[in-house]
C-alpha cells in the first residue's frame, strides 16, 4: 500500500476501512454519464452557511487574513504589493484548486467538516495552504470550525461577482476522485504519459523536461499578472499538493479540472481518464527523488525536502571529469541546498525565483570541484556590458532597487515580474579564509564575511566569467584577486531545458602553505560554506539575490586503518569477558570460590 | 478489573498497530499528527496510552495463563521507548538526548523489575538459565549469544569509529543578555526605563492594563477580542497603532516569521536556525518590550557571539524602519500572539 492520502481519518479500524475503500473503488467504477467529461458527475450546490457562522468568520478574517487579502477581499492587503504570486482577489470568485469542472466555483460546504474528503476544496486549501506562495497551512492554528467560519464569510461577503447558492448561474460538475481507481505507475503508463505531454502540447509551457521553462514570459493570469508554469521537478511547490506532494491524485485532479484564472486549461473533455492517469504518473515520476528512486523526505515543519547541512566531497584518484554523467559523479550523492531571498539588507529580494540548488563535490590531491545544478526557467545573459564593475556589490544606484512597500497593483512586485532589465544569472559560494583560526562554532558573517574574518568568494556569471574575490563585509565591494585566473577553473556551464549545470574547480590551497589569500582545505574538517544565486530575469544583481544558510563542506578522508583494528580488538575482549563470566558461574555452581 | 484491563489492552494494541503502520508507511504517516505547541502533552499522553495498553495486555495474558516473562517485558518496554523517541518525535532529537532518555528509562525499568526479591528473581531467571545452559535449547541460545555479542559490539564500535559526515551540533543562546542601553537613529534608549510610546490608552498615557484588555484571546486560533477590531474605521489609539504595526509586519517581517507569527514564513525553510516563533511561550512572552526593541533594531548582526550573529539573517531593522515603526511592529506582535510583554517589576 502506498503512502497515498486516502479519504480515511484516524479510525480504530483502519484496516477494515482501507479494505472497504479499495473494494468500493473497484466496484463503483467511473462516473460517466451523458455529455459530462469522463470521471465527473453532476453535484448539488451546497446550502448557504448560517448567519452566525458568517459573523464568527468575520472575526477570524480580520484577525488572520485581512493583512494580505485586504478589507474587501480584493487581494490588496498591506502585504500584497511585495508578494508574487499576489494574494487571491476573492471578488471574482475565481479559485484555482478544485474538484469542479473548469470555470466552476470550487466546492465549499460549511457542513463538510473533514479536510481531504474531496467534498470541500476551500477547506482543503485553508487547511494545507498553497505551497510556493505566502499562503500557509492553517491546520493546528485555526480549528476546523474556525476555518469553516472564515470560509463562510469569504464565500458570502467577499466573493462579489458570483453566488455560491445561485442555482440559475452556478453548476457543480464534480470530479469523482474518491472512486476513480488510479492507474499503477508502471513503466508502460509512464512512457505513454511522456508521449502524451508532447501530443497534448503540455511542453509548450512546461518545457521539454517539465521545468516550467517553455512559454515562460508571456503567460498572464486573469488579473493581468505574469505567472509561470509549474516546475514538475519540484512537486512540493505545486499549489494543489495538499502537503502530500508525491501523491499522484493531486496531479490527476489539477490536470482534470484545470487551474481557474490561469492559462492552465482542463483536459477533462479531450483526455480519457486512463490517459490522464498516464500523464499524472509521468509528471509525478519527474519530481526529484533520492538515489534509490524513493520520494525525498519532506520536512513537516516546512513542507519542503529535509535538509542536511553538510556537503561532503569524496576523494578520487587522478583527474576529475567535467562530465556530470561520468561514473565518478554519478556515484557521488547530491545534496539539496535550500535558498531564500536575501532579505537582510537593501535591496531586499522578496521574490527569489531560485529556491533550491543541488550540489555534489569531489576532490583529488590538487583541486576540489563543485557541481551545482539548479532549475531556472530562463537563461539570462545581460545584453551589452553591465554598468557596474564585477567587484561592485552596492548597485542600487544603477536601478537595482527593492520593491516599495505600498504601490498599489500597478506598481506591485507581481506587475513588475518579467519586466525587469535582464542581468546575468549567477552562482557563488564563500568560505571563511582563515577558518582554521576561528574556534567553532564561530563563523564570519554569512553575507560576504566581515572585517575581522574575510570570505573567500568564487562567483560565476552567465556571461561565462568565473572570478575569485575577497569579501570583507555585506556592504563592502569585493576585492578582486590578481592571480585567480590560473587557479580556479570553470569546467562546465550549460543551460538546458530550464536547468543550469555549472562545475567549478578550485585549488585546495594557495601557492604557499599560509592562507592569507585563499581558504586552505584540510581533509576531514568541517569548513563553513554559503551559497548565493542570481536570476537575471528577476532583476537580481548585487545583494538582490537568493542565499542559503550556513552549510559545511568536508573533504571525506579515506577510512584509516585503526577503524578496522580497534573494533576487532574490542570484539576479542568481549569474548574473553564471556569466558570469564561462564567460568565464574560454573565455579560458583560447583561451590568453589575463587 | 478484567473489563478495565481489556479496554486498556485494546487501546494499547490499536495504538501500537497505528504507530507501526505510520512508521512503515502502511497507513499515512500523518494519520495522527503531532501538532506544534501541543506536542509535549501529546507525546506524554501517547506514552501513557501505551503504558496502559501494555499493562492491560500483560494482565490479560497472565489471566489467560500465557504469562509473558518479566525479563522480556522489561527488555521490550525499554526497546519500545527507544523506538518511539527515535521515529515518532519530530523534529528528530539528537542521539545524545535520546541516550539520556534511554538511561533514565533503563533505570526506571530496572527499578520496576527489581522492586522486590521475587520480581528480581523472575527477571534474573532467564539470564541464569541461558548462562547455565541446562537444556538443549538454552545451550543453543547461549552459543548464539556468545557469537552474536562480540560481533554486535565490534560492529557497533566500527560504525561509531568510522569517519562520518553528520551535521555538527552547535547550540546557540536564544535570548542572549541584552546591553544596558542601545542607540537607534541617534537616540539612546535605556532598556530598563524605556517604554513603548504606542502602548497608550485613549488619553494617550502609557497603560499596559488598557492594552492587555484589547489583545487577541488565548486558545485555538488566537482571535481578536470581540469589539476590538483594529480594522474598524473608528479604531483609535492603541488599536489603530496595532493595525499600523500589522501593516509594517506584513510588508517586512512575515517573509520569515510567517503569517501567523510562528516562524513559518515564505523564506523560512531555507534558514538554519529557522526564524523565531512568537506564538511559542518561550519567545516574546518571556521578554520585555525593550529587549525586543533592541533585537529588532540591531538584528542578527548586533547579537553578542553566544547568539551566533554570523548565522542570523535578521535584518538590523534600523536600516529599514523608523523608530516609531519598530515600536508599532512590536505592539502588533504582542497583540497578535495574545501575550503580555514582561515588565521590570
Amino acid at each position: 500500500m502506498s503512502k497515498l492520502r486516502m479519504n480515511v481519518k484516524a479510525t480504530p479500524i483502519i484496516g477494515a476501512a482501507l479494505g472497504a475503500l479499495i473494494l468500493s473503488a473497484t466496484a463503483v467504477g467511473l462516473g460517466h454519464a451523458g455529455d459530462l467529461p469522463e470521471g465527473f458527475a453532476k453535484g448539488e450546490l451546497a446550502p448557504a452557511p448560517p448567519a452566525e457562522m458568517i459573523e464568527a468568520g468575520k472575526r477570524v478574517y480580520f484577525t488572520k487574513c485581512v493583512w494580505c487579502h485586504g478589507v474587501d477581499g480584493a487581494g490588496d492587503g498591506p502585504g500584497a504589493d511585495r508578494l508574487w504570486p499576489r494574494p487571491r482577489n476573492f471578488n471574482q470568485g475565481t479559485f484555482k484548486i478544485r474538484h469542479t469542472a473548469s470555470g466552476e466555483l470550487p466546492l465549499f460546504n460549511y457542513n463538510e467538516k473533514t479536510p481531504d474528503s474531496g467534498k470541500n476544496d476551500l477547506l482543503d486549501t485553508v487547511t494545507h495552504g498553497l505551497p510556493g506562495s505566502a499562503m500557509p497551512p492553517w491546520e493546528g492554528i485555526l480549528t476546523e470550525e474556525q476555518r469553516l467560519q472564515v470560509l463562510s464569510f469569504v464565500t458570502t461577503q467577499l466573493v462579489k461577482d458570483r453566488k455560491f447558492t445561485d442555482k440559475q448561474s452556478e453548476t457543480q460538475t464534480i470530479l469523482q476522485l474518491g472512486t476513480i481507481k488510479p492507474a499503477e505507475p508502471t513503466e508502460e503508463s509512464i512512457k505513454k504519459g511522456a508521449q502524451l505531454i508532447v501530443d497534448k502540447k503540455c511542453i509548450e509551457c512546461h518545457g521539454v523536461e517539465g521545468r516550467g521553462d517553455g512559454n515562460a514570459f508571456n503567460l498572464k493570469d486573469d488579473w493581468g499578472f505574469s505567472i509561470q508554469p509549474a516546475d514538475w521537478h519540484k512537486c512540493w511547490n505545486f499549489r494543489g499538493s495538499r502537503q502530500d506532494p508525491y501523491n499522484v491524485r493531486n496531479i490527476f485532479r489539477t490536470f482534470s479540472t484545470g487551474v481557474n484564472g490561469t492559462p492552465m486549461p482542463s483536459f477533462a473533455d479531450s483526455t480519457s481518464v486512463e490517459d490522464r492517469w498516464s500523464i499524472a504518473n509521468f509528471v509525478n515520476s519527474l519530481c526529484e527523488r533520492d538515489a534509490e528512486g524513493k520520494p525525498l523526505g519532506i520536512d513537516p515543519l516546512t513542507d519542503k525536502p529535509k535538509i542536511n547541512f553538510v556537503v561532503p566531497s569524496a576523494p578520487v584518484e587522478g583527474e576529475i571529469s567535467d562530465d556530470p554523467e561520468n561514473e565518478m559523479w554519478k556515484k557521488q550523492g547530491r545534496r539539496y541546498v535550500a535558498m531564500g531571498g536575501q532579505i537582510t539588507h537593501k535591496p531586499r529580494n522578496f521574490v527569489n525565483r531560485i529556491d533550491d540548488i543541488w550540489v555534489k563535490s569531489l576532490y583529488n590531491e590538487k583541486n576540489v570541484v563543485y557541481l551545482i545544478q539548479w532549475d531556472d526557467r530562463t537563461k539570462s545573459v545581460a545584453e551589452g556590458k553591465l554598468p557596474w564593475a564585477p567587484t561592485q556589490v552596492n548597485v542600487e544606484n544603477f536601478g537595482v532597487k527593492e520593491q516599495a512597500p505600498k504601490t498599489g497593483e500597478e506598481g506591485s512586485i507581481a506587475a513588475a515580474q518579467n519586466n525587469y532589465s535582464v542581468y546575468n544569472d549567477g552562482i557563488a559560494f564563500q568560505f571563511p579564509i582563515k577558518w582554521q583560526e576561528i574556534p567553532a562554532p564561530f563563523k564570519p558573517r554569512y553575507l560576504w564575511g566581515d572585517a575581522k574574518f574575510n570570505a573567500d568568494i568564487l562567483k560565476w556569471e552567465a556571461d561565462g566569467s568565473l572570478r575569485s574575490f575577497k569579501g570583507t563585509g555585506w556592504d563592502q565591494d569585493f576585492e578582486e584577486r590578481d592571480d585567480f585566473e590560473e587557479k580556479v577553473k570553470l569546467l562546465k556551464s550549460e543551460w538546458k531545458n530550464g536547468q543550469w549545470t555549472v562545475m567549478i574547480s578550485r585549488p585546495l590551497k594557495g601557492d604557499k602553505d599560509d592562507y592569507d589569500e585563499y581558504t586552505r582545505f584540510d581533509i576531514g574538517k568541517y569548513i563553513p560554506m554559503v551559497f548565493f544565486a542570481w536570476d537575471g530575469h528577476n532583476g537580481d544583481a548585487g545583494r538582490k539575490m537568493a542565499v542559503s544558510a550556513f552549510y559545511y563542506t568536508i573533504l571525506q578522508p579515506p577510512i584509516p586503518q585503526e577503524v578496522y583494528i580497534y573494533p576487532a580488538v574490542i570484539a576479542v575482549g568481549v569474548v574473553f569477558l564471556e569466558g570469564w563470566m561462564l567460568t565464574r558461574r560454573a565455579n560458583k555452581k560447583k561451590g568453589k570460590v575463587l | 478489573m478484567k473489563a478495565l484491563m481489556s479496554v486498556g489492552a485494546l487501546i494499547g494494541v490499536l495504538g501500537l498497530l497505528m504507530l507501526i503502520g505510520m512508521i512503515f508507511g502502511v497507513i499515512p504517516s500523518n494519520t495522527v499528527r503531532l501538532v506544534e505547541g501541543y506536542m509535549p502533552m501529546q507525546v506524554l499522553s501517547e506514552l501513557a496510552v501505551f503504558v496502559a495498553g501494555f499493562t492491560g495486555l500483560s494482565y490479560l495474558a497472565n489471566s489467560m495463563g500465557v504469562a509473558f516473562p518479566r525479563f522480556w517485558q522489561g527488555v521490550l518496554f525499554w526497546a519500545f521507548i527507544q523506538t518511539y523517541l527515535k521515529f515518532r518525535i519530530y523534529p528528530p532529537i539528537p542521539f545524545s538526548v535520546r541516550a539520556m532518555y534511554g538511561t533514565v528509562s533503563f533505570v526506571a525499568v530496572f527499578m520496576w523489575v527489581s522492586a522486590n526479591e521475587e520480581d528480581w528473581k523472575k527477571f534474573r531467571q532467564p539470564i541464569l538459565n541461558v548462562l547455565d545452559a541446562n537444556t538443549g535449547f538454552h545451550k543453543a541460545l547461549r552459543t548464539m549469544y556468545l557469537i552474536l555479542l562480540p560481533l554486535l559490539i565490534g560492529g557497533f564500535s566500527f560504525l561509531t569509529m568510522k569517519p562520518s559526515v553528520d551535521e555538527p551540533i552547535e547550540l546557540r543562546t536564544v535570548h542572549p543578555a541584552p546591553p544596558a542601553s542601545t542607540k537607534v537613529h541617534g537616540k539612546t534608549y535605556t532598556l530598563q526605563t524605556s517604554q513603548n510610546p504606542y502602548r497608550v490608552n485613549l488619553e494617550g498615557k502609557f497603560d499596559q492594563a488598557y492594552s492587555n484588555k484589547l489583545i487577541v484571546e488565548q486558545g485555538m486560533g488566537r482571535l481578536m477580542a470581540p469589539n476590538a477590531n483594529p480594522w474598524d474605521d473608528k479604531a483609535e489609539g492603541y488599536l489603530k497603532y496595532v493595525r499600523e504595526g500589522g501593516e509594517i509586519f506584513f510588508q517586512n517581517c512575515h517573509f520569515c516569521h510567517g503569517d501567523n507569527l510562528n516562524g513559518r514564513g515564505l523564506h523560512a525553510f531555507a534558514f538554519n536556525p529557522i526564524p523565531a516563533n512568537f506564538t511559542d511561550p518561550g519567545t516574546i512572552a518571556q521578554l520585555q518590550e525593550t529587549f525586543i526593541f533592541w533585537r529588532v533594531a540591531k538584528g542578527g548582526i548586533g547579537l553578542p557571539n553566544e547568539g551566533f550573529p554570523w548565522a542570523s539573517v535578521m535584518p538590523p531593522w534600523e536600516q529599514h524602519l523608523t523608530t516609531d515603526e519598530i515600536w508599532k511592529v512590536i505592539l502588533f506582535e504582542y497583540w497578535h500572539t495574545g501575550y503580555y510583554p514582561r515588565t521590570w517589576d
